[in-house]
């Protein structure tokens, strides 16, 4: 796996990161940082649900940006460290896990690694923890997610080094209203 | 099973949602036209042939050089994309350019997604 860039910035002076390297597409950019926005600005599904499944794709996928990076809103929302830790192979037993969010964490591994995963009680667990609106939203969060870190490893954006870092929530840009 | 059509698997699952639903349509739309028409649905048929959604196998051998190079880093994605090489991307870069090589990884990656959600039947989930 490459932690050097495999595609140049596009803006002039800054070094090639997820923002500048898509900045060679400025449409893709524009839809994708609104649709982003809007996801994670929607409270159907709570941000930490959001975030539990984030991590764990960052796990599966290997992807050392999206596994350093925390979003502030699930911080609020109490996901601490000692929580994150837990979303490992293993996550089943975790006491510090809340059933809702161990079955999402069934689904995020289904989706992302075996489909078999989320047969019998599985799917039911998740249908009985979360409504079929939040699933939706759960469903295009993964989709994001797996498919973002696919991204950022192929093209090169994996940090060589990179501690945990909090940022602030992405959100929706008032002028792309 | 063929792979994920129209609008595929997400946008369907979004149906409750008509405003987050527009946003990703929008995303997808734009990550295929900056490539072309034919190319997307190449990667789009490799990617849910590596899943095994896809009846009829591609053809390589009708596919010129350039495209066949696409086709084959496309069947990488699914399983196989932290053991992509340098040369692999830049043989690609090099057909592509790079604005093209940037919407080919979403595209490819998005498609990889939307197969999986595809299995998992979102649809079915979000609809229950």
């Amino acid at each position: 796996m490459s932690t050097t860039p495999r595609v140049s910035s596009a803006i002039p002076g800054e070094p090639a990161h997820f923002g500048s390297v898509l900045a060679h597409q400025p449409d893709i950019a524009e839809s994708f940082f609104a649709l982003y926005g809007r996801f994670w600005g929607s409270d159907v599904l709570p941000a930490r649900i959001k975030e539990v499944a984030r991590m764990r794709n960052a796990r599966v996928t290997e992807c050392g940006f999206c596994r350093n990076v925390r979003f502030d809103k699930a911080v609020a929302q109490g996901l601490g460290e000692e929580v994150v830790d837990d979303i490992a192979d293993g996550y089943e037993t975790s006491a510090k896990l809340t059933d809702t969010e161990k079955a999402v964490l069934k689904f995020t591994d289904a989706l992302i690694h075996d489909p078999e995963l989320l047969t019998g009680d599985a799917r039911a667990a998740l249908q009985r923890h979360l409504t079929p609106a939040q699933i939706a939203e759960l469903g295009l969060g993964v989709t994001l997610f797996l498919a973002l870190a696919k991204a950022l490893i192929t093209l090169g954006l994996e940090p060589q080094e990179m501690g945990r870092t909090v940022l602030p929530t992405p959100a929706v840009l008032e002028a792309a209203e | 099973m063929s792979g994920p059509a129209g609008g595929g698997p997400v946008h369907a699952a979004l149906a409750g949602d008509p405003v987050l639903a527009e946003h990703y349509a929008a995303f997808r739309a734009k990550a295929e036209s900056a490539l072309d028409a034919r190319l997307v649905a190449l990667i789009r048929e490799a990617i849910a042939a590596v899943h095994g959604m896809e009846a009829a196998a591609i053809d390589d051998t009708a596919l010129d050089d350039r495209t066949r190079v696409c086709v084959t880093y496309a069947r990488r994605i699914p399983f196989e994309h932290t053991a992509i090489t340098d040369p692999e991307v830049a043989a690609l870069v090099a057909h592509l350019g790079e604005p093209r090589f940037v919407a080919f990884s979403v595209v490819a990656a998005l498609a990889d997604a939307e197969c999986r959600a595809a299995l998992v039947d979102l649809p079915g989930l979000a609809a229950a």
